[in-house]
């Protein structure tokens, strides 16, 4: 790939369409692979958090391509919707499987006590979602962030700067046009 | 309900963002107030607020997006003797299932959890299983039981536990809006169920919020005690483990400890570091690492190298918001949380929170102690890393004593800090004579603290004109009782001997004595006259001294809150039964004094050291050489740990250290620890206030090692220091050094001239059969011997061998001398061409050498011994054996004295000079 993802940030920031569909491949792949990498170094029944790829995936990306890559706040926010088709793809094809496959990504906030969500949901919130980033991209960019990939709020906080609180009621306010338009879109 | 357009959303944010941002009770106000203007936008955004309870409600996008680990269908499968009913939980460990028994004996609800690791073959398995039943066995209503450990037929190991239904405590806390002192109550049930595991050697090495659960009923229960270990695979090392199953939960390891990330050994004292982050959230609300996103490589830096901000800055000092919302949580505000958490609370968490484990509390049980001394306003045992909370506390306890201390705050200043003796019990501190006891320890360290402890830091005074001044104002205060008086003159008594001004020492402990006579308070007479005992040790005056001590202790009853008074006057009386060449009873009566202060209430550190190092001197002087090394080197780590080890008193442990192993024989070893000393003791570059004594036995060590020519230097200094100090004591020992440093330089006439100088002295201060009159023997018969009178040099090796095995039947100072009179008349006997009576002594001299020696260590004194041994063999033309002889004293002396000692040289020589024959 010639293109550097530099380039298509800066170009997908300008609303290059094209530029944003190869940026989301590229990633999409980058990601991938450092999923993969990641698995064969720690073994099979390893689990990894996707915040913790993310990081990596921004290191790893920043070094290849030097100072003009973007900072981490704006890398992130194309990132993570990429995260977000990764796992839903992977939760599809586990699903197909049945049984377990290679590896599983866990979010950062897995608490024993919650439940893992079912496939299906997954696609609905990611279609609305994708609504949502229409409407307010930044509303839609700390749901991938949050429940996708796994950061806490005190994070998408500090990597926007901006308080905590703010990051929470964007959170409940996106939290409610999600609830609302799954709603509207089952009903229908 | 009609779908909002794109366009209706984007009007609708702002006035969504806005309501979101009120406190519940404010929202109705504003509402009503905007419906005036647009009710149709009032309309839609309650509506959206009622969408925002439902998604609440189902929990709505709270849930990780995680496919499951384990296939769903489970549900209804069993495992053991269990039937899992539904998944509970998911997590990077693996996945947890609530379960009952299937045979129906048991009723309640367990919880199933399957770990996610692969075992490593029926070895693995094995170790599993055991593991998890030394797990079971860990009962406490704080902890949460493992009923059962196994391994799946799918090869999934399991942990079947009590199913603990409540909340994460920092969670409970907030709902519950719990104040500090609740908070810090709470934590003592956590405290106490670790401890318990502790008691049991489990740690749990994985303590966190989620991991310790309270109930409604408001019961603390500990989860996943020792399952980390569990998780932890054969061989692999602890780094990897903690990060890889924290890895498993994203690699946010925000409770590990240093020693976890660094990959060194995990105690207990990880977990003590793990319970001081859960204290600081709990009271805070914040994590140690500060707010703000921590990457995983941020968080390790920040555990590792980035000491946290105190409690009582932190809440004052991020946003206002979240500060006032987090006080809030602990119904108060940040000014006032910030108070409450400064001080004790903050020097608790410090104190948890070390990065270096050895300087963590002890135990967890430590920590809860403070905690509850905390709760109940008393002094806790923790020091903060400043100074002004000691100063502080001792200015409001003494204020007779506040001249004294004002005078002397220069010399505080860049100093170490000791600890003041804290009473354990509480109702004995209300005490008042125990406060009374207490007060005077704390006077006294305190001085001893400022006067010789601050010493060799600068100084813009020197110390005996800030004690000539402290004197003047103890002798000269009108508004002091007679009480404190005596107090503050002992304490300056004791200054002076540290400083080695006997004459002075002796001055202000005879009037302390006096004084007490006029006062009925006996632990007050008690004291003031076993000090005075002390002060007559270095006059010489050992008679009386003994009578001191003897009425001392006579009049010391044996309540407890007089115990400290009772230590010292065993220490006091240890020093002059030592003194006095009564060996044994100067060992039993510092190790009655350990055994006191062992059981009483009084828990000081500085007294546990001085105990130390008095015990290793009276085993050094009863020739236990084997028990005082270690002793000495416990003294001295102790001393390290409260930051002492440039101080006078590190010096005199030095001294004392030094000398045992001059006496095993390792002088290289002593000579360093000597020189040590008399750089602490030295001010300016001079000698002017170096113990006489630690010059004395530098001129010792250094005549072992064959340096002479300085040896007699110091031995020189040692005697013009005595002399100017007044002290007998230093007298007659460097006149004794001094002998044996010109006879080994052949200087006769100087020899003779300090013999003679040296023997009255020693007739007027000892009975005829102490040591002293052995050691003037030989040191006379050495002398003939050089002078070429072999018949009275053998007489005088006769009667030094006869003093010496007197001694050593009285288990007197000076048994261990006796080789070394042996090897002297061997090499007398060998000169006067009996050699046969020479090897005989030269054999028991090996013989004693090596009872005395460490198995496998090299002695200069068995080199010594091999060497004289050697001699008389090859005397008898025993070739063989003095070869093997002077091989064995070659290597002793070549590890001990180094390869260019003479005596090293010698023995090579004559190895060699000595070939097998055949």
């Amino acid at each position: 790939m010639e293109t550097s993802i530099s380039r298509l940030i800066g170009a997908a920031d300008k609303g290059d369409v094209g530029a944003a569909d190869t940026l989301f491949s590229a990633l999409y792949s980058e990601l991938h692979r450092l999923a993969k990498r990641a698995l064969a170094h720690e073994g099979a029944a390893m689990s990894l958090g996707a915040s913790t790829l993310l990081h990596e995936a921004y290191l790893d990306m920043a070094a290849r391509e030097g100072t003009a890559f973007p900072d981490r706040a704006r890398f992130m926010g194309y990132a993570a919707r990429v995260m977000r088709n990764l796992i839903i793809d992977h939760a599809r094809e586990r699903h197909a499987q049945k049984r377990g496959g290679l590896f599983e990504i866990t979010s950062l906030d897995t608490d024993a006590m919650e439940q893992a969500v079912d496939h299906r949901e997954l696609a609905h919130i990611s279609e609305a979602l994708d609504e949502l980033a229409k409407v307010e991209p930044g509303l839609a960019e700390i749901i991938d962030l949050k429940f996708f990939c796994g950061f806490s709020f005190a994070e998408i906080a500090a990597m926007r700067k901006v308080s905590e609180r703010t990051v929470q009621r964007n959170w409940e306010t996106a939290r409610i046009y999600l609830h609302r338009k799954i709603r509207t879109d089952l009903s229908l | 309900m009609s779908p909002l357009s794109s366009e209706q959303w984007r009007a609708i944010i702002p006035y969504l963002d806005q309501v979101l941002a009120m406190p519940e009770e404010e929202r109705a106000v504003w509402l009503s107030s905007l419906a005036e203007q647009n009710s149709a936008l009032v309309a839609q955004l309650r509506s959206l607020l009622d969408e925002q309870r439902a998604s609440v409600q189902e929990g709505f996008l709270e849930c990780s997006p995680v496919p499951l680990a384990t296939p769903p269908g489970l549900a209804g499968q069993s495992v053991g003797a269990y039937t899992l009913l539904s998944q509970i939980g998911q997590g990077g460990m693996g996945s947890v299932w609530v379960a009952e028994r299937s045979d129906g004996r048991f009723e309640r609800q367990v919880a199933v959890k399957f770990l996610n690791i692969s075992l490593m073959g029926r070895a693995g398995e094995e170790r599993f299983k055991r593991e998890g039943s030394i797990l079971g066995r860990l009962a406490h209503p704080h902890i949460a039981e493992l009923l059962d450990a196994g391994v799946s037929k799918a090869g999934q190991p399991y942990l079947v536990l009590e199913h603990v239904e409540g909340d994460h405590i920092d969670r409970y806390c907030d709902q519950r809006q719990l104040d500090v002192a609740d908070r810090v109550r709470l934590f003592l049930d956590v405290l106490i169920a670790v401890a318990h595991a502790h008691a049991n050697l489990i740690v749990h090495r994985d303590l966190k919020p989620s991991n310790v659960l309270v109930r409604n009923d408001g019961q603390v229960k500990l989860l996943d005690f020792g399952i980390a270990k569990l998780l932890e695979g054969e061989g692999q090392d602890e780094a990897a483990t903690a990060l890889t199953v924290e890895g498993g939960r994203a690699m946010t390891p925000e409770y590990a400890a240093p020693e976890q990330l660094r990959g060194e050994p995990i105690t207990t004292a990880t977990d003590v570091y793990a319970l001081g982050v859960l204290l600081y959230v709990l009271l805070t609300g914040q994590h140690p690492a500060g707010p703000g996103m921590h990457t995983p490589a941020d968080l390790v830096k920040a555990i590792v190298e980035t000491e946290p901000l105190r409690l009582s800055d932190v809440v004052t000092q991020n946003k206002t918001d979240s500060a006032t919302a987090n006080a809030e949580r602990r119904i108060t505000t940040p000014e006032k949380l910030s108070r409450l958490l400064r001080g004790d609370l903050d020097t608790i968490v410090a104190k948890a929170l070390k990065k270096n484990p050895r300087e963590r509390y002890v135990s967890v049980t430590a920590l809860a102690d403070d905690l509850s001394r905390y709760l109940r306003n008393e002094p806790i045992t923790a020091r903060p890393d400043t100074l002004s909370y000691r100063a502080g506390k001792f200015v409001r306890r003494n204020r007779t004593a506040v001249a004294l201390v004002a005078l002397s705050v220069v010399a505080l200043v860049g100093g170490a800090v000791g600890t003041l003796v804290q009473a354990r019990n509480a109702r004995a501190q209300r005490d008042l004579a125990l406060r009374q006891v207490q007060r005077t320890e704390a006077l006294n360290e305190f001085h001893q603290f400022i006067l010789s402890d601050a010493a060799p830091s600068g100084r813009p005074f020197t110390v005996s004109e800030l004690l000539e001044r402290a004197e003047h104002i103890a002798t000269q205060q009108r508004a002091t009782n007679d009480t404190n008086r005596v107090d503050l003159l002992a304490a300056l008594g004791f200054q002076y001997s540290v400083l080695g001004e006997d004459a002075k020492a002796h001055r202000v402990l005879e009037e302390a004595y006096k004084l007490s006579r006029g006062l009925s308070e006996k632990s007050v007479r008690a004291q003031a006259s076993c000090n005075f005992a002390s002060g007559l040790v270095r006059e010489g005056d050992l008679a009386r001294a003994e009578t001191l001590v003897e009425e001392g202790l006579r009049e010391i009853s044996n309540d407890p809150q007089v115990a400290l008074v009772r230590v010292n006057c065993l220490r006091n009386g240890s020093e002059v039964a030592l003194e006095r060449g009564d060996a044994r009873e100067g060992v039993a009566r510092v190790e009655a004094a350990q055994e006191i202060l062992r059981h009483s209430q009084f828990d000081s550190e500085m007294e546990e050291m001085l105990i130390s190092i008095d015990l290793a001197e009276a085993y050094r002087v009863a020739g236990q050489n084997d028990k005082a090394i270690p002793t000495f080197e416990k003294a001295a780590a102790l001393m390290s740990s409260m930051g002492r080890s440039e101080t006078q008193s590190a010096g005199v442990l030095f001294n004392d250290w030094a000398l045992a192993l001059s006496k095993v024989g390792r002088p290289l070893e002593a000579e360093k620890l000597m020189r040590r000393t008399i750089e602490i003791g030295r001010v300016g570059g001079t000698d002017e206030n170096v113990d006489p004594m630690q010059l004395v036995n530098y001129a010792f060590i250094l005549r072992q090692l064959g340096r002479l020519n300085e040896a007699a230097d110091y031995a020189e200094r040692a005697y013009r220091r005595g002399k100017q100090a007044g002290s007998p004591i230093a007298i007659y020992y460097s006149l004794n050094t001094r002998a044996y440093v010109y006879l080994d330089q052949g200087d006769f006439p100087r020899a003779a001239a300090t013999l003679t100088e040296l023997e009255p002295i020693l007739r007027r201060t000892f009975p005829p059969d102490n040591a002293w009159f052995g050691r003037l023997a030989l040191s006379q018969s050495l002398l003939a011997a050089g002078e070429g009178n072999s018949q009275q040099a053998g007489l005088l090796a006769d009667r030094a061998v006869t003093l010496y095995e007197t001694a050593v039947k009285a288990h007197a100072r000076g048994a261990g001398e006796l080789p070394l009179a042996l090897l002297h008349r061997s090499a007398i006997s060998l000169a006067a061409h009996r050699s046969y009576q020479a090897e005989a002594d030269a054999v028991r001299a090996v013989a004693m050498v090596q009872a005395d020696a460490q198995p496998g260590a090299f002695s200069s004194s068995m080199g010594s011994a091999y060497l004289t041994l050697g001699r008389a063999l090859q005397a008898q033309d025993k070739r063989e054996e003095a070869r093997t002889a002077f091989r064995s004293a070659a290597e002793h002396l070549q590890n001990t004295l180094g390869p260019d000692h003479p005596d090293t040289r010698a023995a090579r020589q004559l190895a060699e000079a000595n070939p097998l024959q055949k």
